[in-house]
């Protein structure tokens, strides 16, 4: 069994799978081929519920990526977990979990997507409780209620499209790009993908799945999961491009870009960092597709799923071998103590931040230009170089307050780099993050892009990104007590550090008063003037009732029959005098 | 066994007779039978039960047979009984007779002194020749102050009650007043609920005489040996009551829809409102019994119950239980 466990097996199956969608994917890229399947499930009233798969090169390199990152993280599990009881139930949550990314991939049809994503709600919300206890139960529920805004926009989005006759949009959103009811479509549509990616106002969720166990952060919460929304955005590109959809969504995500940001430089939670990182590249992907250009979004998207699922996959070493403390200031000096990992650790980190030549940087340079060349207002272009700043910023407050130094935690310490299983997973998608982006440019665009700038707009980037580091450097410095000089401004630090208050927006915000006048209501109503004039009163009154009876019941015989015969005789005389 | 067959003919004669005084006679027949019955040298309760049972009927008798030369001399021997305040004397005597509600108190007395299968046949048997007479009266207002009466009497009289007899007795007012306001109706109703009021008050007396229980905490500690029978017993319990998926609601089904289509709602409203209060002692019964939280004897005795008895109990909680599914199966089959 040493061998043959579920881990072993998923993971040669999700990679073999992988590699043949890959291969797939460039054999329809390459023959520019679409392959349409649909059956037919019910026929009503001439709507047909029809399950559809749409097989593009764009959805075979998403399935290919996907699973792929899937096999490597269930490798990995099989040491990150290996102490867990439930191993198996775990690895079979993460299979459903690629079930239902799988089928929400391949499905442009609203009906038949809705399996795929109510299953990824289901499975992430199964996922997020795996370790029980009260904070992963509170994350669970933050999660799946967020999450359930944008089921219910689906939903409605479904009925929508009864107008048009079938689900499968993509027949419909050009034709109709411009009526109202395509409008309504795309704006629910909108709404499900910004819950699903965790853009504001419903980010609150991304940072408090991290309750979940690593494995899954870096394959549901930082890579797949979360870019159900972007992806779904894809299919729907031509809505946004159209309509005032894109200028809003521009703005919005903009803004998570720039919170997200912020919110990372002022957090301390490992793993939280990174979600928070995650939430800014979800926004660069949303405002970037909201432009109009969704190749780029979707390049964005594959590279950031490896590097993030990278980063992820040494968070969990850092974290086993921190004695699963996830605190950073507890940390430092890992370089020395855990090489290869944080070797792995920062080749992830770079390419997060766009360091030439690795994958991030493709991507992210390229989405930049394009934004430098196009016509857009002065804004969303400061909120998408100030954050590429920040994310620089805070990439580089983690490895100094992880990497360098001493180590910060307690006397005795085993910190190793021994853990091969966990290592290999990470070493296949070191390899990715080096080379994934460099081979997706060259297989996605045919074509190059041209970029016409001024030397100091192609330059901003390049300065930002220095500037960004080191500010990162500045704001996380300490001073000889130890004190954090930028904790002097408390308030504002307070501010930007939880997501400008939105945690408690989308939990006390929403539910204080339902729950206070529930309360009330639960007190004098229900166990007040409704238990006493309702059941209990009646039931009193009753059991009154029934003594009074007896009393009557406690006489003697005769003298019932003597009022019987009383009653006879007032008959009889009315008998006789009427 | 003598006296058994001289009381079904002494309600046969009633049934069949064409004047008021073959009625009273056959009255008197199936009362002067039912006494010996009644009647136990070993047990004082019975003999009082006995001797209360004679004393009321002898004098609704009495009344009845009054009323009724009454009504021949004022009507040349014609049986015509539009008469409004005669009939009502002999309503009252009738109504005295079965022990509806103005005039039961001898009712609930009387039943805690009998045995389970005397129970019954007062419950049931004994009921049907008034009950019969009654319908020949076409009479409402004091027949509707007895329906009203009976059901609210019924039910409020068995919510405190811990005897198992008087319990019964009252459920048998409760159903009384449903059966004398199908009566009103059809006779065909009545006579539907009258059967399926007889069956389901014989499986439960067949179960209480075999186990010999008379009062409910016996009814949580018996039944310890066997589940099957403790739950069949209290799904018998409401299927009396009348819960919609046993048996019991069918007749009531029918006595609601008959009563709606004339128009009836302030008496239903009253019924069926009463009724829950019966429901609700059953269930509270029930509850306790169903929910296992209960408090177990450790030195019951085994249970020793023939199997012919058990065959016939399960094949009769079979139908109280099913009967209504069953009954729609049969509709659906013709």
């Amino acid at each position: 069994m040493k061998y043959l466990s579920i881990c072993s097996i998923s993971f040669v199956n999700l990679i073999s799978i992988s590699l043949s969608c890959f291969l797939l994917s460039l054999y329809f890229l390459l023959n520019n081929m679409i392959y349409f399947i649909e059956w037919e499930v019910v026929s009503l009233n001439s709507m047909s519920i029809v399950m559809t798969f749409l097989l593009d090169w764009m959805s075979l390199l998403f399935m290919s990526f996907v699973l792929m990152i899937a096999s490597l993280v269930i490798f990995y599990s099989k040491e990150y977990m290996s102490s867990d009881e439930n191993i198996n139930r775990f690895i079979m949550l993460v299979l459903m979990f690629v079930l239902s990314m799988m089928l929400l991939i391949i499905s442009p049809n609203l009906i038949s997507i809705l399996l795929g994503w109510d299953g990824l709600g289901l499975v992430s919300y199964c996922l997020v409780i795996y370790f029980q206890n009260i904070k992963s139960y509170n994350a669970g529920m933050l999660t799946a209620l967020s999450n359930r805004i944008g089921d219910v926009a689906l939903l409605l989005a479904i009925a929508w499209m009864l107008n048009y006759g079938s689900w499968n949009y993509i027949f419909y959103l050009e034709v109709m790009q411009n009526e109202f009811e395509m409008l309504m479509i795309g704006s629910l549509v909108m709404l499900a993908a910004m819950t699903k990616s965790a853009q504001i106002p419903f980010s609150s969720w991304l940072p408090a799945a991290m309750a979940a166990p690593t494995p899954v952060s870096a394959l549901v919460h930082s890579s797949t999961l979360v870019t159900a929304g972007v992806y779904l955005l894809i299919r729907f590109n031509i809505i946004l491009s159209t309509s005032w959809l894109g200028q809003l969504l521009l703005l919005l995500s903009g803004l998570t870009m720039f919170m997200a940001g912020l919110g990372a430089n002022f957090e301390f939670d490992l793993k939280k960092i990174i979600a928070l990182s995650t939430l800014s590249q979800l926004g660069l992907m949303m405002s970037i597709l909201s432009m109009g250009f969704y190749k780029l979004a979707m390049f964005h998207l594959l590279t950031h799923a490896l590097f993030k699922a990278l980063l992820f996959m040494c968070a969990g070493a850092i974290i086993h071998n921190m004695n699963n403390s996830q605190d950073i200031r507890l940390m430092g000096g890992l370089s020395i103590h855990m090489p290869l990992t944080s070797a792995c650790f920062n080749v992830s980190n770079l390419a997060l931040c766009g360091m030439p030549f690795l994958a991030g940087f493709y991507s992210k340079d390229m989405i930049l230009e394009i934004v430098s060349i196009s016509n857009i207002n002065m804004f969303s272009f400061f909120l998408y170089f100030f954050s590429t700043g920040l994310t620089v910023s805070y990439s580089f407050r983690l490895v100094y307050y992880s990497m360098t130094g001493d180590l910060n935690c307690g006397s005795l310490n085993m910190l190793n780099d021994e853990s091969w299983v966990m290592l290999r997973g990470m070493l296949g998608l070191l390899i990715m993050s080096i080379i994934g982006g460099s081979m997706l440019n060259w297989l996605i665009f045919p074509i190059p892009y041209m970029i016409c700038l001024p030397s100091y707009l192609k330059l901003l980037t390049l300065f930002v990104c220095i500037f960004g580091g080191l500010s990162g450097y500045l704001i996380s410095m300490t001073n000889l007590y130890s004190l954090n000089k930028s904790l002097l401004n408390y308030n504002l630090v307070t501010f930007l550090g939880s997501m400008w208050f939105m945690p408690y927006i989308s939990t006390y915000g929403m539910i204080f008063y339902p729950l206070n006048y529930g309360q009330l209501v639960v007190k004098s109503f229900d166990q007040g003037w409704s238990e006493y004039f309702g059941g209990q009163h009646l039931y009193y009154k009753l059991t009154n009732y029934s003594k009074t009876l007896f009393l009557m019941h406690n006489n003697s015989l005769k003298i019932y029959l003597m009022l019987f015969v009383f009653w006879i005789l007032i008959l009889f005389n009315f008998l006789l005098f009427l | 066994m003598l006296f058994i067959t001289i009381m079904i003919i002494g309600t046969l004669i009633t049934v069949t007779s064409n004047s008021w005084l073959g009625a009273w006679m056959g009255l008197e027949i199936n009362l002067l039978s039912f006494i010996p019955l009644l009647s136990d040298n070993n047990n004082l309760m019975s003999t009082e039960a006995s001797l209360k049972y004679f004393l009321t009927q002898a004098l609704a008798s009495t009344v009845l047979l009054f009323s009724s030369i009454l009504l021949m001399l004022k009507n040349n021997m014609n049986n015509e009984i539009n008469e409004s305040f005669t009939s009502m004397i002999i309503m009252s005597a009738l109504l005295l007779k079965s022990g509806a509600a103005p005039f039961h108190f001898w009712f609930p007395n009387m039943m805690e002194g009998l045995t389970w299968m005397n129970a019954l046949m007062l419950m049931t048997w004994q009921k049907i020749a008034p009950l019969m007479l009654i319908s020949y009266l076409n009479i409402k207002n004091l027949l509707l102050i007895s329906v009203i009466l009976s059901v609210v009497i019924g039910a409020i009289g068995g919510l405190n009650q811990t005897s198992l007899r008087k319990l019964m007795a009252f459920s048998s007012i409760n159903h009384l007043g449903w059966m004398l306001s199908s009566l009103m109706i059809s006779e065909s109703i009545w006579l539907i609920y009258f059967l399926f009021y007889s069956f389901l008050s014989f499986i439960l007396t067949f179960m209480f005489n075999i186990f010999k229980l008379f009062h409910l905490n016996q009814l949580f500690s018996w039944f310890v040996s066997s589940k099957i029978l403790k739950f069949s017993l209290f799904m018998n319990f409401l299927s009396l009551g009348g819960l919609p998926p046993f048996l019991g609601f069918l007749p009531k089904w029918l006595v609601i829809q008959q009563l709606t289509l004339c128009n009836q709602y302030f008496l239903l409203t009253l019924m069926m409102m009463s009724t829950l209060i019966t429901l609700f002692f059953y269930l509270r019964i029930c509850y306790s019994a169903f929910m296992l939280n209960y408090f177990e004897n450790n030195w019951v005795m085994e249970m020793n119950m023939n199997s012919n008895n058990t065959n016939l109990y399960l094949i009769m909680t079979f139908f109280s239980i099913f009967g209504l599914f069953l009954i729609s199966l049969f509709f659906f089959m013709f």
